[in-house]
């Protein structure tokens, strides 16, 4: 019996490896080895890595550069997530009826999600270019001043985030439609036999009955935006002036730029803890809201 | 009454219509773009469709630089990638579901740690990993370090959990070992959450760009987001030659695009399976 009981414990070992492995190795470990790295000075070639403690941290503290970038980040985050959802909101009101073309639409609106963030990247600073691109012509046909799209400090993270948002929205509008999709019929009929309108009838229905989507559609989005990486790398590498260097490229920059591999574990660290944070925060507030499914 | 909804239908559609236009424009303007000589893409105002499509650009842009390579490669190892995670998210889906064993709340809480961890923060560290292996410029090192997806588990434990057990003790009774039990009797039950997880799964491997740039240089082995990006770069291709670069960026996306027609109600229904994976 006890040799049988064994004999299953190492089965169920058995069938976890293949995916246990390759975790331990590239996830694991590096999670542990990147707070080690934190606390040390290196630079990828030498074979000594010093320790230093905490001056990693306290020289990032001390770095103005490092607030420009958390500014950036933050200013990052709620200029996509938040566009993101009230465009994929919006549009999910407007086809959650059954209408013609409603199919035609969703596909249109979702095609830019499924696309190579690198090659839309490109193509978009093709539209942002500043003497022909397609932005500025539409602007001069309006009689307006063009812009330097990516060159202006004031424009460039604004130019980074329309592709954001428009590679996104369509995502987050798939989201909403079934969640409202989800919203029982009677509750609205209910409501409208009290009388209460349109707009009344979505707030007090709708809108309280899909908010664990909106809390989803804020957590995975955020830890996303946190991660952006590809339209920053081909539209502005964090420039002109550090004004879309978020704390991701930050770090990349400092690890594989200037090889301040102690540094930008540093940043790493803050990076971990803050989607930790989040993350955590979801868990927790998911198990106390109430689901409808 | 009448009149009013009427009236909110159009404009309805109109709004509609108006995004839906704004959301595919870009890719209509990579595509004419594409088709444009030099000194008409230069022109004000700009033309909608160019007066004489030049159809080579597509020919001389795919000749510019590696293109067939690069696709084959982001192919190539997206297909393995695929495979690799199939085997391995079943196997340990169905290990957490359907066998008892005493690491089995640990391991789950370890997993549900390194869900919450950014895997671009740990690109520092997996590189110095990586490298120590000897696996930097190698099939081996991109495949190898993308073999496996927490989503990719926890989307298969979710359909797992819906085989019942008396099922897999059937098996047992019959005589079939787990492996047997898993890819004969569950496999072919959660066929569909397995046809998200290799879509899924395939078009991010495909579109991966930072990790796979940062650990291969040898342009041999670059996927085609990283080549397509270098023939932006390098070559003169900055902003000289417009038409070239959108035909390249064309053969890069439309693939894709493609492949979502054909899929897309898969694709679809994978964002509502991918949000009940998060909720664990």
């Amino acid at each position: 019996m006890r040799r049988s009981r064994l004999a299953s414990e190492g089965k169920a070992l058995l069938f976890t490896l293949p995916a246990m492995i390759p975790l331990s190795l590239f996830w694991f470990y590096p999670l542990v080895y990147v707070v080690y790295l934190s606390f040390t000075e290196w630079d990828f070639m030498s074979p000594v890595k010093t320790f230093v403690g905490l001056d990693n941290y306290r020289y990032l503290l001390d770095n103005p550069e490092f607030y420009q970038t958390l500014r950036v980040t933050l200013l990052f985050c709620v200029g996509s997530v938040l566009p993101i959802m009230a465009v994929g909101l919006g549009l999910a009101i407007l086809l959650s009826r059954k209408r013609r073309g409603g199919a035609f639409y969703r596909m249109l609106i979702f095609s830019p999600w499924v696309t190579p963030t690198v090659a839309v990247s490109i193509v978009w600073s093709w539209i942002y270019e500043p003497d022909v691109g397609l932005a500025n012509n539409v602007l001069h046909a309006f009689g307006l001043e063009g812009i330097r799209w990516l060159e202006d400090p004031n424009w460039a993270l604004v130019s980074v985030l329309l592709v954001t948002v428009w590679k996104s929205a369509g995502w987050s509008m798939i989201f909403y439609l079934v969640a409202i999709g989800h919203v029982p019929p009677d509750y609205l009929e209910a409501a409208e036999l009290d009388g209460a309108s349109g707009w009344r009838k979505f707030r007090s229905v709708t809108l309280p009955l899909i908010s664990p989507t909106t809390f989803f559609l804020f957590v995975v989005l955020t830890i996303s935006s946190l991660q952006a990486y590809d339209q920053i790398n081909v539209l502005t590498q964090g420039g002109p002036a550090g004004s879309t260097r978020t704390m991701l490229y930050f770090y990349y920059l400092s690890a594989f730029d200037a090889f301040q591999i102690g540094e930008a574990s540093a940043v790493a660290i803050l990076l971990i803890v803050g989607c930790v944070a989040l993350s955590l925060l979801s868990f927790w507030i998911g198990r106390r809201t109430v689901h409808y499914s | 009454m009448h009149y009013r909804s009427g009236m909110r239908r159009l404009l309805a559609h109109l709004l509609l219509a108006a995004v839906a236009l704004l959301m595919a424009f870009p890719f209509y303007w990579m595509t004419t773009s594409a088709l444009k000589t030099n000194d008409e893409i230069w022109q004000f105002p700009p033309t909608l469709w160019p007066h004489s499509p030049l159809w080579s650009n597509f020919a001389d842009a795919w000749d510019a630089a590696p293109f067939a390579r690069y696709i084959g490669n982001s192919i190539f190892v997206a297909a393995v990638i695929v495979v690799i995670q199939i085997v391995n998210s079943g196997m340990m889906a169905y290990a957490m579901t359907h066998m008892p064993f005493r690491l089995k709340n640990a391991f789950t809480a370890l997993i549900l740690v390194g869900y919450m961890v950014p895997v671009t923060a740990v690109y520092l560290p997996g590189y110095v990993v990586l490298s120590n292996l000897g696996l930097l410029d190698s099939y081996a090192g991109i495949i190898l370090s993308n073999s496996v997806s927490i989503f990719s588990i926890f989307l298969i434990r979710q359909a797992f959990l819906q085989v019942s057990h008396e099922l897999v003790e059937a098996g047992q009774i019959d005589g079939a070992s787990h492996f047997r039990i898993l890819w004969t009797l569950v496999f072919p039950l959660a066929r569909s959450s397995f046809a998200v997880l290799a879509l899924i799964t395939f078009i991010e491997q495909y579109n991966n760009y930072f990790w796979p740039m940062l650990i291969t240089k040898n342009p041999d082995l670059q996927l085609v987001s990283a080549g397509l990006r270098s023939f932006f770069v390098q070559g003169g291709a900055y902003g000289l030659k417009w038409p070239l670069i959108m035909a390249a960026s064309a053969f890069t996306i439309l693939p894709l695009l493609v492949l979502f027609l054909l899929t897309q109600k898969t694709i679809m229904r994978s964002v509502n399976l991918s949000a009940g994976a998060s909720k664990g």
